[in-house]
């Protein structure tokens, strides 16, 4: 593929027979980000000539994480080994290109700008160690949720270690200054899913009435929850259901891991294969009206293991912190 | 002059003060549940309606109700000119100002169902219609000696004749009027245009809960007993019921302690209590404002799922809960303070005032609705229509109606964004 019509073409023709497998689908989001990112690269010699030196491109957010949908949008930066003005332009430019061709592949643009074309976000190893020393001793809410952000940085392109190290250096800091407990504040606020009276609370005006935004009540305990785990463990891993698998016994005992593994899983599939994703809006959103009494019983149970998991992890790092 | 007369003047005449400052109650009430672009042309109507309101009482409206006539209408005593009334054991004057002031609030209640896409004309011409055909019947049948009074109908302060007329015009209004654009989608799913200002709307009910102590402690007409002090503990127990009604009932279905439902029940205990405040025990009070807070809620989902656009609630926390309130006192009335009728349900008096209750509600209601209905849609084909244009809704009500914003700096970036996307 030579252009970014041809990878949008080859998506369309694609995702189809995907979008129903979690694995699979995500599979084909990672081939199509890489020929993206050959793409743009080839634009970029074409036009500006070699790359300058060695540099990772990484994926971050539900791409991060191997967990988007057949829809998301892009969060993702870039780590280049050597400091130099030229080089920096260089890379922003290179950044600026990957996100138009994402955008034209059918990725819509981050509302936070969290993209390689933010010089935030495209720096230098030196520059981003500092960067994320200054974050971590800033330690205010929108430093760590830039930290939080960070550690779900998966390397899609060029030298892996590179990402590595510096999120291995994130971690040190996390523990050494104890900055944990500020990452659970972080992500405390949870949304409802489930009522007093074990009813599921789903959207009571505008166009997703009737549906459960799944996004926020149903996976965002389970990620934000495993998340902060994985920070004290030191898992480097970025995908829920990985980072499950290695937290120690510890942690989470494993007879509560493989519970949790098969709900996030499972809740993965009932995302793809239930609602109606026919954008990325959509995508977030199960209408209630279409499930079975069976399917129904099987959300709830989701919702109240994400809350108990969520409510664990909370006890776990207060009690720990003080 | 005789001092307990003097007293009672005094007293009603401070009931109709806080009653008519229950006008700028509503004013924020209903400009802070609706949006910005609205809220100059809501405050001003809201005052102008007011106006025309006290004037055509004056001239006729007071006749209607209280002058000598038949148990359906009474015929005397138009243009009142200050002398007093036979059998008053206070000042004419001041009572005449106390029911001006209830009829004033009927009419801005029915107005609810108008807002945010009425035309202003429309608003001037019901303003007069309703004050001399749809109101007047009603308070003559119950307060007026007409045929609800013989048969002995319990309406202290006016559940009925007040709330529910005014919410039954505005439903005869929203229903003739359709739906603010917007407020549903194509798949027939409602949007929550919300309220500008919650901290208004939270204001406006505190203002209509104390102005409620003239509209409920104020309807004894008389200092005697001070017996206003325990209609207004009844009145102060139903809003506080209500509120923590809806809260709950919110909090249960929803997830959410949502705001504009919790003032939405301190309102629906208010005005349940209307009809009961004088006859009934202070627990029963608790819970006819509990129960109130609890139907605002179901009522207000209702309205919404049967495509009833109801900017303000005004069909659920006047009609519904005004309802339940009149029909409260036919279950709760005891044997003492039922001074008018008979006692309730649980005291004993069997269901015979519970049957005259409900037919106040049933003629009443129907008669507000049916005789609105007819009145607003034959004003739609004389007037070439009761909405403004799409045009005019979307630019406010403010600009198309008066000129200018309610919120000048506010709104014109709004519309200046609108305009560049049209002209784009």
């Amino acid at each position: 593929m030579d252009t970014y019509l041809e990878i949008r073409r080859f998506r369309d023709s694609q995702s189809i027979w995907v979008s129903r497998n979690h694995i699979q689908l995500n599979q084909l989001h990672d081939k199509i980000i890489h020929s993206v990112i050959t793409v743009s690269i080839k634009q970029m010699e074409d036009r500006y000539g070699p790359i300058p030196c060695p540099f990772t491109f990484f994926m971050m957010g539900s791409a991060g994480r191997f967990e988007q949908s057949l829809w998301s949008d892009q969060d993702h930066g870039i780590i280049y080994q050597q400091q130099s003005t030229e080089i920096q332009e260089y890379f922003l430019t290179l950044g600026k290109e990957i996100s138009l061709g994402l955008h034209l592949s059918g990725y819509e643009y981050c509302d936070g700008a969290v993209m390689a074309s933010n010089p935030l976000w495209c720096k230098s190893l030196s520059q981003w160690s500092l960067q994320l020393e200054s974050w971590s001793l800033d330690s205010s809410w929108e430093c760590i949720r830039q930290l939080l952000i960070f550690i779900d940085g998966r390397s899609l392109y060029g030298e892996p270690e590179f990402l590595e190290n510096l999120k291995k250096k994130v971690y040190q800091t996390i523990h050494n200054e104890k900055l944990l407990k500020k990452a659970l504040n972080n992500t405390l606020y949870l949304k409802k899913g489930i009522g007093v009276l074990g009813q599921i609370l789903v959207e009571t005006h505008g166009l997703h009435s009737g549906s459960l935004n799944i996004k926020e009540k149903a996976l965002f305990p389970y990620v934000n929850a495993i998340r902060l785990l994985a920070i004290k463990g030191n898992i480097l891993e970025t995908t829920t259901l990985s980072r499950l698998e290695r937290l120690s016994e510890y942690e989470l005992p494993s007879i509560k891991r493989e519970l949790y593994k098969k709900q996030f899983l499972k809740l993965l599939n009932f995302r793809l294969t239930l609602s109606k994703p026919d954008n990325y809006e959509n995508s977030h959103y199960l209408p209630m009206t279409s499930l079975t009494k069976e399917q129904k019983k099987e959300i709830k149970e989701i919702l109240k293991n994400g809350t108990d998991l969520y409510r664990y992890v909370r006890n776990l790092i207060e009690k720990e912190e003080n | 002059m005789d001092t307990l007369f003097l007293m009672n003047s005094l007293w009603v005449m401070v009931g109709a003060i806080l009653v008519i400052l229950m006008i700028g109650g509503f004013i924020l009430l209903e400009t802070g549940s609706t949006r910005m672009k609205n809220a100059g042309h809501i405050a001003g109507k809201t005052i102008l309606t007011f106006g025309i309101s006290s004037i055509i009482f004056w001239a006729v409206g007071y006749g209607l109700i209280f002058g000598e006539g038949n148990p359906l209408i009474g015929l005397s005593d138009f243009f009142y000119s200050g002398y007093e009334v036979e059998g008053l054991a206070l000042s004419g004057s001041v009572f005449f100002l106390f029911q001006l002031a209830f009829a004033g609030i009927s009419l801005t209640i029915a107005f609810g169902g108008f807002a945010e896409r009425a035309k202003l004309g429309a608003y001037l011409v019901f303003a007069v219609l309703f004050s001399v055909i749809v109101y007047p019947p009603i308070a003559h049948w119950i307060w007026g000696g007409g045929w609800l009074a013989e048969h002995g109908k319990q309406d202290f302060a006016g559940s009925t004749v007040v709330h529910l007329t005014g919410a039954m015009a505005a439903l005869a209004a929203t229903l003739i009027l359709k739906p603010r654009i917007g407020k549903y989608n194509k798949d027939g799913s409602a949007n929550n245009l919300a309220g500008h200002n919650q901290v208004f709307t939270a204001l406006s009910v505190l203002i209509l809960w104390v102005g409620w102590f003239g509209f409920n402690a104020g309807s004894t007409v008389s200092v005697d007993g001070a017996f206003f002090g325990f209609v207004a503990i009844n009145t102060n127990l139903a809003a506080g019921a209500g509120v923590i009604a809806a809260m709950i009932i919110s909090w249960m279905v929803m997830g959410k302690a949502d705001v504009p439902m919790m003032l939405n029940g301190a309102l629906a205990g208010l005005v349940a209590i209307t009809a009961s405040c004088a006859f009934v025990d202070t627990w029963a009070a608790v819970l006819i404002g509990f129960i109130s807070g609890l139907l605002v809620f179901y009522s207000i989902r209702f309205f919404e799922s049967k495509k009833i656009d109801d900017p303000i609630a005004a069909l659920s926390v006047h009609g519904t809960a005004g309802v339940w309130g009149t029909l409260s006192t036919g279950l709760f009335a005891t044997p003492e303070l039922a001074t008018v009728g008979q006692p309730g349900l649980f005291y004993g008096g069997g269901l015979h005032q519970l049957g005259v209750q409900a037919l106040g509600v049933v003629s009443s209601g129907a008669f507000a609705f049916i005789v609105s209905f007819i009145l607003l849609t034959i004003m739609k084909s004389v007037m070439n229509g009761l909405r403004v244009t799409e045009e005019e809704e979307i630019i406010g009500l403010d600009m198309s109606e008066h000129g200018s914003y309610g919120y000048p700096e506010m709104v014109k970036v709004e519309k200046t964004a609108i305009e560049s996307k049209l002209n784009a």
